[in-house]
C-alpha cells in the first residue's frame, strides 16, 4: 500500500533519537547491574583490564622479533652505544619511583611513549617489506607491531577519559603529554637509528608501558586480580 | 714507606724463590666464567661467576660493571651477601629497564685474566622465589571428595602492586610412584583436584614464574592423605548384586522352561511340514526302490496321448551338424497341415522358442548362425520332396531349437522337414520315465549328441554351410535315455510324413551329453533291428495320424551307419528299403560321394560335392551299441517320401 509507506522524515529522525539515545544508556548499563558508582568501577577495572591484555600481546610481538632479527642478523658487538630516540621522555626506572610518581603522570608517560613510536614503527614496517628483510610471518608481525600501539594509545586515551571523568585524576594530562611526545617523535634521531637497535629500544618500552599500565590498575583499581 | 714496600717486594720475590726452588708452577689465573645474574623480585640482582684455575697463587677476583650509555666504571658493592664468588646490586644499585655489562677479573701475583662481558637488563632475568603457605585440604561436602591446594606468592615478590604478575603450576603424584602430574594454573591462587584415589597419599608441589622470565624452584612437598570414602562403594555393590540376581533369576526361569523340551520348542520353534507328495512313499524311498516310486509320480496322462495334435506345433528346424555331430532332435509337432505351408512362425504357447524363432531364423539364411529359423516350413514343403535336391533343403541355418544362446557353437544344423515330422499319434515317450515336455524345446537332448559317438546326425560341413542345401531328411531324435531303444518299439515313432525329414540337432559346443534332454522328441524313429554291420534299422513310427498323405512312411528305414569318425560321430545313412531316398546324414569330413549303399540318398549338402557321407572310421562304441539294438545318438530320419 504505498500511501502507508510514506513516512515523513521528521518522523523516522524522532525515532531514531530517541532509539539511540536510550542504546548508549543501556550500553553503560547492560555491564553493571550494581549502582552507578560501583558500575564505573567495573567498567573501569574492564577497560584496564583490556588494554593490559593489549600490551602484554604488543610486548611479545616485539619480543619475537627481537629474537628473530638478534638470530638470524647478528649484530655486532658494539651495541652498547644503544640510544634509544625515547630516552628524552623521563620513565620510572624502579618500582619505588613508579610507586611515587602521580598517577596522571603515569598516564601521561605511557601516552608520550606509545606516541612517539607511531611514526617509527610504521617506517620500520614500510622498509622490512620493501627491502623483503623479513618472511612473511615476520612482515605480518611488524605490521601488527605498528597498528598496536596506534591503537593501544586510543585505548589508554579512552582510560584516561574515564578516570578524567570519575575524578580520579585531574585533567591536566592531555595538554603536556602531547608536546613532549610530538617533540619526541619530531626528532630524526628515530631515523639515524638501525633496525636492531629500534627493536631493542621497542621492546623495552612496551615492557615500560605494559609494566606502568599493571601499577596504574593495581593503584586505582586495585580489588580485581593485584 | 719505601723500606715497607722494598720488604714486601723481597718477600714475594722470596716467596716465589721459594716455590720455585719447592717445584711449582705458577701461572696467571685462569678467566672467569659462566657469569649468572638472577633477580628475586626485579629490584636487586645478584651475580655468580665460576672462577677459573688459580694458577697456583691467591686470586681476588672483580666485577666491575658499565650502565649502559655511560662509561663509567663501577665496582660490585657487595661480594658477601649472596656468598663466595657472587655479587649482589641492591635496590639503589640497580636500575630497571638499564643495560648492565658486567665483567669479572681475576687476579693473582701473576697476573689478571678477564671473563667475557655479560649484558643484562633485569627486566628479564627475574627468577622468583617458590611459592609459599602451599596448603592442600581435602573437601569432603559432596560424596568424591576431591584435593583443594592453595599457596601465596613468594614474599619478595610484589604482585599486590602490579610490579610482577606471576603464573603458577603445580604438580601432585602418588607416594609410591615416580611420575608428577603437572597442572597449569594460570594467576589464581587455588587449585581443586578430583579423580582421586581412596585411602592413599599424595605429595603436591607449585612453582611460579613471571611473565617474562624464568620459574621458579618447586616448593617444598605437602602432603596430604585421601580418606577411603568406602560406603559409596557399598551402595554400588549392592546395586550390582541386586542387578545380578536378577539376572540369573532370568537365566534360570529360562533354563526350567528349556526343561519342558516340547512344549518350548513347539512353541518357538514350530516343526516345518514335510514333503507330502501324492503317492510319494518316503518310505519306499528309503528302501531305495526307485522305480516304484517314480512310477507313481507319473502321470497318466501326461504326456497327452490324445489326438489333440492340433495343439501341438511341430517345427522342423534345420540343423547342420558340424564335425561334432550333436544332434539335438526337436520335436516338434507340427500340425500336419501347417507344418509344411505355415510354418511361419506358428508361434504358440506349445511350441517351444526354437519353434517360434526358427522361422525368423531360418529366413536368414547367413550361414554360420547358430540360431537359424526353422524353415523348415517354408521350404521344408513340397519342394524338398526330392531329397536329394539340395537346393530344397533348407539350408544351413542350424536350428538351434533349445537355446538360441547355445547358437554360436552350434555347428551343426541338421534340418528338418516339417513334414516329415509330424506329430506322433502316440507319444510313447510319455510313458517312459521321462516324457518329453512338448512345446518346450523342440530339441533333442544334447546327451544324444555324443560328440564321440555321435551314431548320426546330418552335418554339414562348415564349408558348405552357407550354401548348404540341407537335405531333406528329418532326422528325428529321441533324445531320450532310451531313444532308439528297440525295445521301445512304438515308443519311438518317427513320422516320416514328407519327403523331407528333418532333424534337428541342437549342438551344444560344449558338452553335449552334459544337458539333459530338456525337450522330448515326441516323434521317434523306431529302431526295428540293428544289425551287426554297423546297421541300424530305424523304423519310423506312425500312428494314424492326419498326417499328409504324402506321407508314407516306411515300415523300414535303416540307416547304416558308414563311418564314424573320431570327432564327429556317426554318419548314418539312411537307406529305404522301398528305395526311397534316404535322408543322409552327413559328417562334414565324410562326406563323399560314396554311395556305399544301395540306395543311400545323397546328402544334405546339395551342392556340396558329397553326397553321401562316409564314416572313416567306425567307433567301437557304436558297435556295440548297435549290436544291442541301441543306438544313442543314432538319428532317426524318416525317408523322404516323395
Amino acid at each position: 500500500l504505498p500511501g502507508r509507506l510514506k513516512i515523513s522524515p521528521l518522523f523516522v529522525a524522532l525515532v531514531c533519537l530517541a532509539f539511540c539515545s536510550r542504546l548508549s544508556r543501556m550500553k553503560a548499563a547492560s555491564i553493571c547491574t550494581n549502582s552507578q558508582t560501583g558500575c564505573h568501577f567495573l567498567s573501569l577495572a574492564n577497560l584496564f583490564d583490556r588494554v593490559i591484555h593489549h600490551s602484554a600481546r604488543m610486548h611479545g610481538i616485539s619480543n619475537d622479533l627481537h629474537s628473530e632479527f638478534e638470530l638470524y642478523f647478528l649484530p655486532s658487538k658494539n651495541r652498547v652505544s644503544r640510544n634509544c630516540h625515547t630516552s628524552t621522555i623521563l620513565t620510572p626506572n624502579g618500582k619505588e619511583n613508579a610507586q611515587r610518581i602521580a598517577r596522571e603522570e603515569l598516564t601521561e608517560v605511557i601516552l608520550k611513549l606509545l606516541l612517539a613510536w607511531r611514526d617509527p614503527l610504521w617506517h620500520f614496517h614500510q622498509n622490512m617489506a620493501r627491502h623483503h628483510k623479513f618472511n612473511n610471518l615476520s612482515s605480518n608481525k611488524s605490521l601488527e607491531m605498528s597498528e598496536m600501539v596506534h591503537e593501544l594509545r586510543k585505548g589508554v586515551q579512552k582510560v584516561a577519559e574515564k578516570m578524567q571523568m570519575l575524578g580520579i585524576i585531574s585533567n591536566s594530562l592531555g595538554t603536556l603529554g602531547s608536546r613532549e611526545a610530538l617533540l619526541a617523535s619530531d626528532s630524526p634521531e628515530w631515523r639515524l637509528m638501525n633496525d636492531y637497535n629500534l627493536l631493542y629500544c621497542f621492546r623495552r618500552d612496551s615492557n615500560k608501558i605494559q609494566n606502568y599500565l599493571k601499577i596504574l590498575k593495581c593503584r586505582i583499581v586495585p580489588e580485581h586480580g593485584c | 714507606m719505601m723500606r715497607n714496600v722494598g720488604g714486601v717486594i723481597v718477600l714475594s720475590l722470596l716467596l716465589v724463590f721459594v716455590q720455585l726452588a719447592a717445584g711449582e708452577s705458577f701461572s696467571p689465573p685462569g678467566t672467569p666464567k659462566n657469569i649468572i645474574c638472577r633477580s628475586p623480585e626485579k629490584e636487586t640482582f645478584t651475580c655468580w661467576w665460576e672462577p677459573g684455575s688459580d694458577g697456583g697463587l691467591p686470586t681476588t677476583y672483580a666485577l666491575y660493571y658499565r650502565k649502559e650509555n655511560s662509561d663509567t666504571v663501577y665496582e660490585c658493592p657487595d661480594y658477601k651477601t649472596a656468598g663466595k664468588n657472587s655479587c649482589f646490586f641492591n635496590k639503589n644499585d640497580t636500575s630497571i629497564w638499564v643495560t648492565y655489562n658486567i665483567t669479572v677479573v681475576a687476579t693473582n701475583a701473576l697476573g689478571r685474566a678477564f671473563s667475557d662481558p655479560v649484558e643484562i637488563d633485569v627486566v628479564y632475568i627475574v627468577m622468583p622465589n617458590p611459592p609459599e603457605e602451599v596448603t592442600v585440604t581435602v573437601i569432603e561436602d559432596t560424596n568424591w571428595p576431591f584435593l583443594r591446594v592453595s599457596w601465596e606468592p613468594p614474599e619478595k615478590a610484589d604482585t599486590r602492586s602490579g610490579w610482577i604478575t606471576l603464573i603458577y603450576e603445580l604438580r601432585i603424584k602418588l607416594e609410591n610412584e615416580d611420575e608428577w602430574e603437572v597442572h597449569p594454573a594460570g594467576q589464581q591462587k587455588v587449585f581443586n583436584i578430583f579423580s582421586l584415589r581412596p585411602d592413599s597419599t599424595y605429595h603436591v608441589q607449585v612453582r611460579c614464574k613471571p611473565d617474562h622470565g624464568f620459574w621458579s624452584e618447586w616448593s617444598g612437598t605437602t602432603f596430604v592423605k585421601v580418606p577411603d570414602y568406602f560406603p559409596r562403594e557399598r551402595s554400588m555393590w549392592i546395586l550390582i548384586a541386586v542387578f545380578a540376581a536378577f539376572i540369573i533369576l532370568t537365566f534360570t526361569f529360562i533354563w526350567l522352561s528349556y526343561m519342558k523340551i516340547h512344549n518350548l520348542k513347539h512353541y518357538v520353534l514350530p516343526p516345518v511340514p514335510g514333503p507330502k507328495i501324492k503317492g510319494f512313499d518316503k518310505k519306499a524311498l528309503k528302501n531305495g526302490k526307485f522305480e516304484d516310486i517314480f512310477s507313481s509320480l507319473v502321470v497318466s496322462d501326461f504326456p497327452p496321448t490324445t489326438s489333440n495334435y492340433e495343439d501341438f506345433i511341430v517345427e522342423n528346424l534345420e540343423v547342420f551338424v558340424p564335425e561334432e555331430q550333436e544332434l539335438i532332435m526337436e520335436d516338434s509337432k507340427d500340425l500336419q497341415d501347417d507344418s509344411i505351408k505355415s510354418e511361419n512362425s506358428t508361434c504358440d504357447n506349445d511350441s517351444g522358442r526354437g519353434s517360434c524363432d526358427s522361422h525368423t531364423l531360418l529366413i536368414d539364411k547367413g550361414g554360420g548362425d547358430k540360431e537359424e529359423a526353422l524353415q523348415s516350413d517354408q521350404e521344408g514343403s513340397q519342394d524338398e520332396r526330392v531329397p536329394t535336391s539340395p537346393e530344397e533343403v533348407m539350408e544351413e541355418d542350424l536350428l538351434a531349437c533349445c537355446d538360441e544362446k547355445n547358437s554360436p557353437d552350434i555347428s551343426e544344423k541338421v534340418k528338418f522337414t516339417p513334414s516329415l515330422i509330424s506329430p506322433l499319434p502316440r507319444y510313447n515317450l510319455m510313458n517312459q520315465p521321462n516324457p518329453p515336455e512338448i512345446g518346450k524345446k523342440h530339441c533333442l537332448s544334447d546327451s544324444l549328441l555324443n560328440p564321440d559317438s555321435l551314431p548320426s546326425y546330418f552335418t554339414q560341413p562348415p564349408s558348405t554351410k552357407n550354401d548348404f542345401r540341407s537335405n531333406p531328411w528329418e532326422c528325428n531324435f529321441n533324445h531320450k535315455q532310451h531313444p532308439l531303444h528297440p525295445q521301445t518299439t512304438g515308443k519311438e515313432h518317427l513320422q516320416v510324413q514328407n519327403e523331407i525329414s528333418w532333424v534337428h540337432v541342437d549342438r551344444t559346443e560344449a558338452s553335449l551329453g552334459v544337458q539333459a534332454p530338456s525337450v522330448r522328441s515326441t516323434e521317434y524313429v523306431e529302431v526295428q533291428r540293428v544289425s551287426g554291420g554297423n546297421m541300424v534299422l530305424l523304423h519310423p513310427v506312425s500312428a494314424g495320424q492326419e498326417n499328409s498323405g504324402t506321407m508314407s512312411h516306411q515300415t523300414e528305414h535303416y540307416s547304416r551307419v558308414k563311418t564314424v569318425n573320431n570327432d564327429s560321430g556317426l554318419l548314418l545313412l539312411q537307406k529305404e528299403s522301398t528305395g526311397e531316398e534316404m535322408g543322409i546324414c552327413l559328417s562334414e569330413e565324410e562326406v563323399e560321394s560314396r554311395a556305399t549303399s544301395n540306395g543311400y540318398t545323397a546328402s544334405i549338402t546339395p551342392t556340396s560335392e558329397k553326397p553321401m557321407v562316409g564314416i572313416n572310421s567306425t567307433l567301437p562304441i557304436l558297435d556295440d551299441r548297435m549290436a544291442s539294438g541301441y543306438v544313442d545318438t543314432a538319428t532317426m530320419f524318416g525317408l523322404p517320401t516323395y
